[in-house]
């Protein structure tokens, strides 16, 4: 059955109308989870606040328990949903600029449109930054061509490479990602600030 | 820290029961268009109809004969036991069950095989397993089961085996409209029986 617009259950237009739903769902979910505040994304990095972690995580374990029942009971063919594929150098080399680019600016790229939604003039700061690192990659894609498509590994899934089952991850990611919700709370309390 | 437990109470079972599934069951997956591609191109899906006539001649029950003509073809000839699902109706729900099951060998045919192909090739897109082609067609079937031309002297022992076995199973299979030139075949079974007893008595004779 599932997915719905490859196995063309639903037209590619209805494809993009789901995704304008799903896009302004997940923007409040964002914004009401306090996604618009710099300083609180920001204290994932300095240990004050997770809540970076724990909302991401979290959607991440529910999408993935989701996707693997909905598999097991027949309704989705895991084999088509899409994969990013890897590019293992620019995924490092994206990881960082990305990372560094959080710690600096505060925001990652969907919570800055949220804060800019909102009317937070750092979050619009960010997303003309944005723009500018878009454009000038696109117009000088020549010089980094080469680095973009080195070590492709195709669509590598961890399962695969590690030889277990999906579910078998599926459990595993849990129980790690138990594990960080401890640690965080943990930091929370130990790094907690009064005011930010 | 409660609401993390309560998490977890929530989660960590789901991901005991996901784990445990086998990994066969969570992937089912429909064949990409380059995995058909190469499944037809290796011809897995032909059955040589020597292989069909054998097991219809032993009534292999695991057997199902499926014509993709049209009804008013299957009225005038279908080979014995086939039931009809018309290629225009492949894909109706009433048919499901008898493409998508792993209980028989289900084998596709039709005058050609071009139309048994295209079934065949849209059951294996939809993933179902378990059937095959008649290789050859009704056509072939005619001219080589039901009629099989008879082996020149020089031929290799496996084509005199070959031609015997087909020549008997035309017999078997009433041979169809072809039996003419085997009208003798079934009629030395029925006196089998006296000529035995006659062989019997020459070799006594004859010494």
């Amino acid at each position: 059955m599932g997915p719905l617009a490859p196995n063309e259950i639903i037209s590619e237009n209805t494809n993009f109308l789901f995704a304008f739903f799903i896009g302004i769902a997940f923007g409040w979910v964002l914004e009401s989870s306090g996604f618009s505040s710099s300083r609180k994304l920001a204290g994932i990095f300095y240990g004050y606040d997770a809540v970076v972690l724990k909302v991401f995580f979290t959607a991440a374990l529910t999408a993935m328990l989701g996707m693997l029942f909905m598999s097991m009971f027949g309704w989705l063919d895991l084999d088509l949903v899409y994969v990013n594929p890897t590019y293992l150098t620019s995924a490092i080399a994206g990881g960082v600029v990305m990372g560094v680019g959080f710690i600096m600016g505060g925001f990652c790229p969907g919570t800055s449109f949220c804060g800019a939604a909102i009317g937070k003039i750092d979050a619009m700061v960010f997303v003309g930054g944005l723009f500018i690192g878009v454009y000038g990659f696109a117009f000088t894609y020549g010089w980094w061509e080469k680095l973009y498509l080195a070590r492709y590994l195709g669509e590598p899934k961890i399962s695969e490479t590690l030889g277990i089952s999906d579910g078998l991850f599926g459990l595993l990611m849990i129980l790690a990602a138990l594990g960080m919700f401890v640690v965080a709370e943990w930091a929370e309390k130990k790094f907690a600030r009064e005011e930010y | 820290m409660k609401q993390l437990k309560l998490l977890a109470l929530i989660i960590i079972p789901l991901g005991i029961i996901i784990a445990a599934m086998p990994a066969d069951k969570v992937k089912h997956s429909r064949l990409t268009p380059d995995e058909l591609l190469q499944e037809a191109g290796a011809g897995v899906q032909f059955i040589s109809p020597d292989v069909v006539a054998d097991m219809l001649v032993r009534k292999d029950p695991s057997l199902k004969l499926i014509d993709v003509r049209t009804p008013e073809e299957f009225e005038s000839f279908s080979l014995p036991g086939a039931i009809n699902v018309p290629l225009s109706n492949l894909l109706s729900d009433e048919y499901s069950d008898q493409l998508n099951q792993d209980a028989y060998m289900n084998v596709f045919y039709s005058n050609g095989s071009v139309y048994a192909n295209q079934a065949w090739m849209i059951t294996r897109q939809l993933g179902y397993e378990n059937n095959f082609v008649l290789e050859g067609g009704l056509n072939y079937w005619f001219g080589n089961i039901l009629s099989p031309a008879t082996p020149s002297q020089t031929s290799p022992d496996e084509e005199f085996a070959r031609y015997d076995f087909r020549k008997s199973a035309a017999a078997a299979l009433g041979g169809g409209g072809v039996v003419s030139t085997d009208a003798a075949a079934p009629a030395p079974k029925a006196v089998k029986p006296p000529v035995t007893a006659k062989a019997k008595k020459k070799p006594s004779g004859g010494c």
